[in-house]
């Protein structure tokens, strides 16, 4: 039930020229599979970080992001295949990396942003948020899918898979019919 | 609660103002002034947070010994048996201001004017309403914003727009601004309220010193913020009409400018970061790029000029009181994704892009003669935002460092080494703020320092300015629900520790509804206009007083001339809160040993508390004695002569 109404989604009619971006965006959503290395994204984030992204304590507010850290190595090769994707489109549009959390199936966070600061998901400063249904239909099944619930905006999520053939992150391709220049200059 | 009774025991206690005898009280009108640190409320009283008991006010211990109290209260209350009776003392070049209240028992109809008895010279007053905010958290009203009136003002209580029932109160700011030239002999001035057929007054006598406030300020107060898209928001009666043409429109940069000049106007300045922690860049914050590698360049300085030209030659500020001046300092758009693109990170088109275009600006300004600013290299992002790899902001990583290093050698291979241009590499440091003063020597020359860490660095300010460092440090704008006297704590604590510049972190977002549901303005020191038909920003309570305790701050401090400057603090700690200097510091504790990245949250406040300790609970008289003490001493100023 949750999979055709997931697919039902995908399916919502779009404009003319959501339909030749939602084209554009799943070819560079198709490329992103086969380009992203998902063993590298498994590196990205340090133990160190993942272990204090769920401590709270109101005597310390910022625990968790004040010990957010990653390997910049595998954190900046990522980073420019997402840029090197993103510049297949013929219009403005990032590629973000995201991936889930182990012992929290009802979580996602969002890894890696791209320089339009483009998302359809991410609530902004979030370390993690609840899982998105989408996002986890997408590491269930491997398959893409597209989202345009947002007037104006279509995402694509595609799996990336690691040397074992598991599926460890995905990625969203997205883009905006009317780029606001203006969003997220924080 | 009413002004004259607890209230006014306070304002005595202050040595400042106002006395109302009962006969005045003109048969359910009155007209009453308070010192700017009592705020009135919306009924008749002082707001809770600055009524406090009068023997707190001015302990008997805590009487100045090196002047007699008659002298050090030269605004005394002389209580006459016919009126009120206001006198302010004031030093040329600065401001002296108070509280004006409209009073009245029953609603209706009222005019309030203000006039000097002769000759007014070259004085000017500015009068302003007070917004009264409903705050969430406490559920009680502040008056913060403030409108500016014209006189004779013509209005009604309640304030229609005000919206509170049950007002039967109405209180307006006066600032009474003294310019350089002004004739130093004493004015007198009459504020008087008319409702009903019946009449309240209060008088006013200035003695205008014939010291004169600096022009340049000991600490510069900053004024921070991020982006434009706030602008459409906060102005929809603009934003609305103009669509899409908003962000380009003449009008646009109008209101960027405006908000400079209030802050200029301040004693102040204001900053606009232009990009996000992903590295997008607003169109206005930079010029337009096109190319990649040994090609990429600037096309386009068109909306870059329009934001930033009358800014840097200073023709944004003609006009103002404190005349046209370029802004001394103002961020670049420059992040690790721009003018480089991060793809290229490592590799020598990484450098190519960032060296010939830094070197293009570098031109630009040049040949525009804008040498007067300095123009910040920042980084602002944190990882925690996921646009890069390293902390550009607030380094707790030591790690990061390197990425400073590199930068470093990119803007120096940027620059001619006789630029007059001056570029800074400025860093916002905390965690391992102790180690980058070390490992950055040289590189970074421009340190906004967090308030906790710096406190344990006693040693630190003066390093860095025999260098030739800027330090300046950080925290935000107190919450309308504190004493109104708890803003001065910035501009005293950083002369106090030689520091020459704090920053508010964010000083325009009021929230979504400032009017009627406030959250108190810990992020705002200016409100949008748009509501009262003003295409900008109107000023507040809080900025006035911040105002005036910088300006008296900056006399003080000129004041070196003629006593050592350890014993102008020594005085001024003691006056304020009792303390010696040295109880501006905290001791080092035992874990700043230890990484940085060890440290914690609850460790770095504990150790912390001792010094804050003194600044937790600022009396409302705080500054008004070291205002007394500064006019003191600029009494005194031509016997020198």
């Amino acid at each position: 039930m949750k999979a055709l109404l997931l697919t039902v989604m995908s399916l919502v009619p779009l404009g003319a020229a959501e339909r030749d971006m939602t084209r554009e965006l799943d070819e560079v959503a198709r490329a992103a599979t086969i380009m992203v290395d998902g063993d590298a994204c498994q590196r990205i984030v340090t133990p160190r970080a993942l272990d204090y992204m769920f401590k709270k304590d109101p005597r310390d507010p910022w625990v968790d992001g004040d010990n957010y850290d990653v390997n910049d190595q595998a954190f900046i090769a990522v980073k420019k295949t997402l840029i090197r994707l993103s510049h297949l489109a013929s219009f403005p549009c990032d590629v973000n990396l995201w991936m889930p959390i182990a012992g929290h199936t009802d979580k996602i966070r969002v890894v890696i942003r791209n320089v339009n600061e483009m998302s359809q998901f991410w609530p902004w400063g979030k370390l993690y948020q609840d899982m998105i249904p989408q996002m986890k239909h997408v590491l269930e099944t491997g398959r893409r899918i597209t989202v345009a619930e947002k007037p104006g905006w279509v995402s694509v999520l595609a799996p990336v898979h690691d040397s074992l053939d598991a599926t460890v992150a995905l990625v969203e391709v997205v883009s905006q019919t009317r780029l606001d220049g203006h969003e997220n200059v924080k | 609660m009413s002004l004259s009774t607890k209230a006014r025991a306070i304002v005595l206690a202050f040595g400042f103002m106002t006395a109302v005898p009962l006969a005045a009280q003109n048969a359910g009108i009155e007209l009453l002034a308070s010192p700017e640190y009592l705020r009135p409320d919306p009924f008749g009283g002082i707001v809770v947070a600055d009524n406090v008991a009068p023997d707190k006010v001015v302990p008997e211990r805590f009487a100045p010994d090196k002047v007699t109290p008659d002298k050090l209260a030269p605004d005394k209350v002389r209580a006459s048996a016919s009126s009120n009776l206001l006198h302010l003392e004031g030093a040329r070049g600065g401001y002296v201001s108070f509280h004006l209240v409209v009073k009245m028992s029953q609603p209706g109809p009222y005019t309030l004017s203000l006039g000097f008895d002769r000759d007014q010279g070259k004085l000017q007053a500015d009068l302003f309403r007070e917004w009264f905010h409903f705050t969430e958290s406490d559920k009680q009203y502040y008056p913060d914003a403030l409108i500016p009136i014209t006189l004779p003002y013509h209005s009604r209580l309640p304030e229609p727009d005000n919206r509170i029932a049950a007002q039967t109160a109405q209180a307006f700011w006066v600032d009474l601004w003294i310019p350089r030239d002004a004739e130093p002999v004493a004015y007198a001035a009459q504020a008087v309220l008319e409702a009903g057929g019946r009449r309240s007054s209060v008088s006013i006598e200035l003695k205008v010193l014939p010291a004169v406030v600096p022009d340049e300020d000991v600490m510069l107060m900053d004024h921070n913020s991020y982006g434009t898209s706030w602008l459409a928001e906060d102005y929809p009666s603009i934003s609305g009409k103009l669509g899409e043409g908003f962000f380009q429109s003449d009008v646009f940069f109008r209101l960027i400018h405006g908000y400079h000049r209030i802050f200029y106007e301040h004693r102040g300045i204001f900053h606009q970061l232009g990009y996000g922690h992903a590295g997008k860049v607003g169109p206005e914050f930079a010029p337009v790029l096109e190319g990649s590698g040994r090609a990429r360049h600037v096309t386009e300085w068109n909306l870059y000029d329009r934001h930033y030209g009358p800014l840097f030659d200073g023709s944004a500020f003609a006009g103002t009181r404190r005349g046209a001046q370029p802004i001394p300092f103002v961020y670049l758009p420059v992040n690790p994704e721009w003018p480089a693109s991060f793809l290229n990170w490592g590799e020598p088109g990484y450098e190519t892009e960032f060296v010939n275009v830094l070197a293009e600006m570098e031109r630009h300004f040049r040949d525009k003669g804008w040498t007067r600013t300095h123009f910040e290299v920042f980084f602002n992002h944190k990882k925690r935002y996921m646009g890069f790899s390293w902390d550009g902001d607030e380094v707790r990583f030591p790690a990061d460092n390197r990425y400073f290093l590199e930068y470093g050698r990119l803007l120096k291979k940027a620059l001619p080494p006789d630029t007059p241009v001056k570029f800074v590499f400025r860093a916002d440091t905390s965690w391992d703020m102790e180690q980058q003063f070390k490992d950055l020597a040289g590189v970074v020359n421009m340190w906004v320092a967090s308030r906790d860490i710096l406190s344990w660095l006693p040693r630190a300010p003066a390093m860095l300015r025999q260098r030739g460092d800027v330090i300046w440090f950080y925290s935000g704008p107190p919450v309308v629900t504190q004493p109104a006297s708890t803003i001065t704590q910035f501009p005293i604590e950083g002369w106090m520790w030689g520091v020459g510049g704090f920053v508010h972190w964010l000083t325009v977002g009021a929230g979504s509804d400032p009017w009627f549901h406030f959250d108190g303005g810990g992020t705002a020191l200016v409100y949008s206009g748009d509501r009262f038909g003003i295409a900008g920003p109107i000023p507040s309570v809080r900025l006035k007083i911040q105002r005036n305790a910088v300006q008296d701050l900056a006399l003080l401090a000129s004041f070196t001339r003629r006593k050592p400057l350890d014993e102008l603090k020594r005085e001024a700690a003691r006056l304020y809160n009792r303390t010696a200097p040295a109880d501006w510091w905290n001791p080092r504790p035992a874990f700043a040993t230890e990484p940085t990245y060890n440290w914690s949250g609850m460790a770095l406040n504990a150790a912390t508390k001792l010094a804050m300790s003194h600044l937790e609970h600022i009396d409302p008289a705080a500054w008004a004695r070291v205002r007394q003490y500064v006019m003191l001493l600029a009494a005194e100023e031509p016997k020198l002569k």
